[in-house]
C-alpha cells in the first residue's frame, strides 16, 4: 500500500505521495491513514466546480485535485481585478476547510503549472511542469536544463527533434504562446442573467421574485436576438458553497416571461425535497442553454385565445409537474403486429407523427378501442380446432359467442428472425377474430399458432375490447 | 341552468327563470346534441357543453363501452385544432387495457389530436384534469378512474364542474367498477355494450350502447336508450326499431320503454 496524497503537515514531516505505507508508519508512527476513495474525490471536486460556477460558466475539473476556471471577461464583479477574484475564491474555500493554491495565467497550462509548483514566474518553473514522462524530465535535467526559463530561449527544432513534437507544444502552452482553451463541464449557455446579493436571500418569495425578474431580463434578451428558449436552468448559489439547480424544458421555443415564471414555480412545487435555502442564497442565475429561432408575432387588437400556444403551454406545464414521460402523444409505427403499430412518446419530444388507418365506409371499426399489452390468456371452446371460438372464459366469466368475423391472419415478422422463412420459424401466426358475446360485448381474440402446422394445441388470447 | 329551451311546464320549475330569455342561438350553442333524435328530445336538445358529466360502466367489463361513449361525446364536440386530453392513472392499463389509436381512428377520431396523461396517483390525475380544463387549450377532458376512488368526492367533482363551467370545456369522468356517489356532475350515465346490428355473415356490426340516464341536474327524468355510433358522420343514431332481431338473438335486455318511446 502506498500513500496517494498527504496533507501539509505530512509533507512537512518529509512524507510524500508514492511512499509505501509501511515506510511512512516507520517514520511517523502516529500517522493517520485513510483509504483512498477516488470516486468520492471526484464527487467532491465536481461539487467544488459547481460552486466555482458562480465566477464563470467556463469551469473545468483537472483531476485529481485541480480546477481550472476561464475567467476571461468575468471579473466585472471585482472591478476587473483578477487577484480580488482569486482572493475571494481562496476565502470561500478556506471557510470549507480546503487548502488551495491559486495562480493566474494567460493559458490553462501556465496557470495550472504555476499553481501546482507554487511559482509565480513561468521561467522559474521546473522542467517537470512540462508534464511529460519521467524519462524526458530526467534527460532535460541531465543536459543542464532545469527550468522552463532555460528552455524558453532555445530554438524549438532541436528540442522537437530530441523529445518529440509534444514537448514543444507543451512548452508553447506553458509560455502562453498558444491557448488550447479549456473544455468546460457545461456548455456555456446562450444567455445568462444573474443577480448577486450583498446579503444572502433566504425567503422563498424573494427568491421567486428574483427569478421572475431574471425571467423578464432573459425574455428581453431573447426578444432582441429573435430567439426563444427551449430549456431554462436556474442555479441557486448558497452562501455556503452548495448549488441547487432547477431546469424546465418547453415543447416550443418561448420567451414568455410569465409562462417561464409559472413553470419554474411549478418545478419548485414538485421538488421531491423542497428547496433548502440554509443561510440564504447569495447569487441566483438563470441560464438558457438551448435556444431556437422564434419570430416576433403581431399581437391582435382583439384578445383572441391562441389555442396552439395555449396547448403548448399546457403541455409544458403538465410535463414539468408530472414528469416529461407522463404526457404523451401517439406515434404510428410501420408494423402490422397490432401492439407494435403504436408508440407513445413524450409530448415534449415533438408533434405526433405517422398516418393512421382511415375508417372504411360501411364497415365497423376493425381494430379494438382498448388493447391489452400483453394479451390476456383465455380458455376457448371451439367447434373445430382451427375454427372460430364458440365460447370462452375470461376473468372467470363465461362468454357465449353469438357473432364473429374472421379469421384475420397476421403473420409474425419472420424477417426479424434467423431462419424465419421456414414454417413457424419466425414466430407463431395469429388468427384474429372479432367476436360478440350474448350480452353484446365485442372482443378481439386470437389463436396463437396455426393448428397442426405450427402448434399442436394453440393457445387463445384476448387482445382487445371494442366499443 | 341557462341553456334549456322549450321546456315542458313540469320541468320549468327546476330552472332559473332569470336566464331563460337568453338568445336562442346562444342556448343552442351551449348544448351538445348526441344526434340520436330520441335521446336529444328527451334531453331537450342535448347535454350541457360546459359541464362535468359522469359515465359509469354498468359492470367491470363495460369499461370499454363507457370510456368509448365518453370519447364519442368529446368527438361530437370536437373543434378543429383543439386537443382531447385523456387523463388516467398509469396502473389502470393492466386491468382495462390501454387506449389503442388505430381503434380510435376506427371510431372517427384523429389520434394525433389526443394527448395521453398518465399519472401516478388519482390526486395527480384530478389536479391535472382541473388544470387542463382551466387552460382552455382542450376541447374536452376525459378523466378515467377505476374502483372506489376516494379522491373523487363531492368537493373534487364540484371543482371540476366549476372549472368546466368557467373555462367552457367539456369534462367527462369515466368510472369503472364504482358505485355512484353524490357528485356535482351535470348528468350521470350508465353505459353498457348493446348487441350490434349484425352485418353480412353474422359479423358483429357497428358500436352499439345501452345508455341510461341516472341523474340530471336539470331535472330530466331518468330514461334508457339504445344508440349506435356512425363514425363517418360522427353522430349517434337511435338503434333501429327493427332492432328487435338483435334483441332476440342476444337474449339480452331489450328495453321495452325505449322502444315504445322511440
Amino acid at each position: 500500500m502506498r500513500l496517494v496524497a498527504c496533507d501539509a503537515a505530512a509533507l512537512a514531516l518529509g512524507l510524500a505521495p508514492g511512499l509505501t505505507l509501511a515506510d511512512a508508519r516507520a517514520r511517523v508512527p502516529e500517522l493517520l491513514a485513510f483509504d483512498h476513495d477516488p470516486h468520492a474525490d471526484r464527487l467532491l471536486l465536481a461539487w467544488l466546480a459547481n460552486g466555482c460556477e458562480r465566477y464563470t460558466p467556463g469551469c473545468a475539473v483537472d483531476p485529481p485535485q485541480g480546477l481550472i476556471l476561464d475567467i476571461t471577461g468575468c471579473t466585472h464583479l471585482f472591478e476587473g481585478d483578477e487577484i480580488a477574484l482569486a482572493v475571494d475564491l481562496q476565502r470561500r474555500l478556506r471557510r470549507h476547510g480546503f487548502t488551495a493554491r491559486t495562480a493566474l495565467g494567460a493559458t490553462p497550462d501556465s496557470a495550472r503549472a504555476k499553481a501546482r509548483f507554487g511559482v509565480s514566474a513561468i521561467g522559474d518553473l521546473p522542467v517537470e511542469a512540462l508534464d511529460m514522462d519521467a524519462g524526458t524530465h530526467q534527460a532535460l535535467r541531465r543536459s543542464g536544463l532545469r527550468y522552463i526559463g532555460d528552455l524558453a530561449n532555445r530554438p524549438c527544432q532541436p528540442l522537437a527533434a530530441r523529445f518529440g513534437k509534444a514537448c514543444t507544444l507543451k512548452l508553447a502552452r506553458l509560455l502562453e504562446e498558444e491557448d488550447p482553451h479549456i473544455t468546460p463541464r457545461r456548455v456555456p449557455p446562450v444567455i445568462r442573467v444573474e443577480r448577486n446579493f450583498a446579503e444572502p436571500v433566504a425567503r422563498t418569495e424573494h427568491v421567486l421574485a428574483v427569478i421572475g425578474q431574471l425571467a423578464d431580463e432573459s425574455a428581453e434578451i431573447l426578444r432582441e436576438r429573435g430567439k426563444g428558449g427551449r430549456r431554462f436552468e436556474v442555479s441557486l448559489f448558497r452562501s455556503d458553497g452548495h448549488v441547487a439547480r432547477l431546469a424546465v424544458d418547453t415543447g416550443t421555443p418561448t420567451r414568455d416571461s410569465a409562462l417561464l415564471d409559472r413553470l419554474i414555480r411549478e418545478r419548485i412545487d414538485t421538488l421531491a425535497d423542497p428547496l433548502d435555502p440554509g443561510f440564504g442564497y447569495d447569487m441566483i442565475r438563470l441560464a438558457v442553454p438551448v435556444a431556437e429561432a422564434l419570430a416576433n408575432t403581431q399581437m391582435g387588437l382583439e384578445t383572441k385565445v391562441d389555442t396552439k400556444a395555449a396547448n403548448a403551454a399546457l403541455i409544458d406545464r403538465l410535463s414539468v409537474r408530472l414528469g416529461t414521460e407522463r404526457v404523451r402523444h401517439f406515434h404510428s409505427h410501420e408494423s402490422h403486429i397490432p401492439e407494435r403499430a403504436v408508440a407513445e412518446r413524450a409530448a415534449l419530444s415533438g408533434p405526433p407523427t405517422g398516418e393512421w388507418p382511415k375508417p372504411e365506409t360501411g364497415e365497423p371499426p376493425p381494430r379494438p378501442f382498448r388493447l391489452f399489452d400483453p394479451p390476456q390468456p383465455i380458455d376457448v371452446t371451439a367447434e373445430i380446432p382451427d375454427g372460430p371460438p364458440h365460447q370462452f372464459r375470461w376473468r372467470r366469466k363465461l362468454h357465449q359467442v353469438t357473432r364473429y368475423e374472421g379469421p384475420e391472419r397476421i403473420a409474425a415478422e419472420w424477417w426479424r428472425h434467423k431462419g424465419g422463412y421456414e414454417l413457424g420459424g419466425g414466430g407463431l401466426t395469429r388468427d384474429y377474430y372479432r367476436v360478440e358475446d350474448n350480452e353484446g360485448r365485442r372482443f378481439w381474440v386470437f389463436r396463437h399458432g396455426l393448428y397442426g402446422q405450427e402448434k399442436a394445441d394453440p393457445g387463445w388470447y384476448l387482445h382487445g375490447l371494442f366499443a | 341552468m341557462n341553456n334549456v329551451r322549450a321546456l315542458p311546464d313540469s320541468v320549468l320549475a327546476f330552472c332559473h327563470i332569470g336566464n331563460w330569455r337568453k338568445d336562442k342561438t346562444s342556448q343552442d350553442a351551449d348544448l351538445l346534441p348526441l344526434g340520436a333524435p330520441n335521446v336529444d328530445s328527451r334531453l331537450h336538445g342535448g347535454l350541457m357543453r360546459n359541464a362535468l358529466h359522469e359515465v359509469f360502466a354498468a359492470q367491470g367489463e363495460d369499461v370499454a363501452p363507457a370510456s368509448a361513449f365518453a370519447l364519442l361525446l368529446a368527438l361530437r364536440l370536437h373543434l378543429p385544432g383543439q386537443r382531447i386530453f385523456w387523463v388516467a392513472e398509469e396502473k389502470q392499463d393492466r386491468t382495462t387495457g390501454r387506449i389503442y389509436p388505430p381503434g380510435l381512428a376506427g371510431l372517427g377520431a384523429d389520434p394525433a389530436h389526443m394527448v395521453i396523461v398518465r399519472t401516478v396517483s388519482m390526486l395527480d390525475a384530478l389536479r391535472a384534469a382541473a388544470d387542463i380544463i382551466r387552460s382552455k387549450a382542450a376541447s374536452a377532458v376525459i378523466l378515467e378512474a377505476h374502483g372506489s376512488a376516494k379522491m373523487i368526492d363531492l368537493t373534487s367533482s364540484r371543482r371540476l364542474a366549476l372549472a368546466a363551467a368557467d373555462a367552457g370545456a367539456l369534462a367527462l369522468l369515466v368510472r369503472g367498477d364504482a358505485t355512484p356517489m353524490p357528485s356535482a356532475a351535470s348528468s350521470r350515465w350508465q353505459v353498457r355494450s348493446a348487441p350490434s346490428e349484425p352485418l353480412a355473415a353474422n359479423a358483429p356490426g357497428f358500436p352499439a350502447f345501452d345508455i341510461s340516464l341516472l341523474r340530471h341536474r336539470g331535472g330530466i327524468h331518468p330514461f334508457e336508450a339504445r344508440i349506435m355510433w356512425d363514425h363517418e358522420q360522427r353522430i349517434f343514431h337511435d338503434a333501429p326499431l327493427s332492432g328487435g332481431l338483435s334483441a332476440i338473438v342476444s337474449g339480452g335486455k331489450a328495453d321495452p320503454g325505449t322502444r315504445a318511446s322511440a
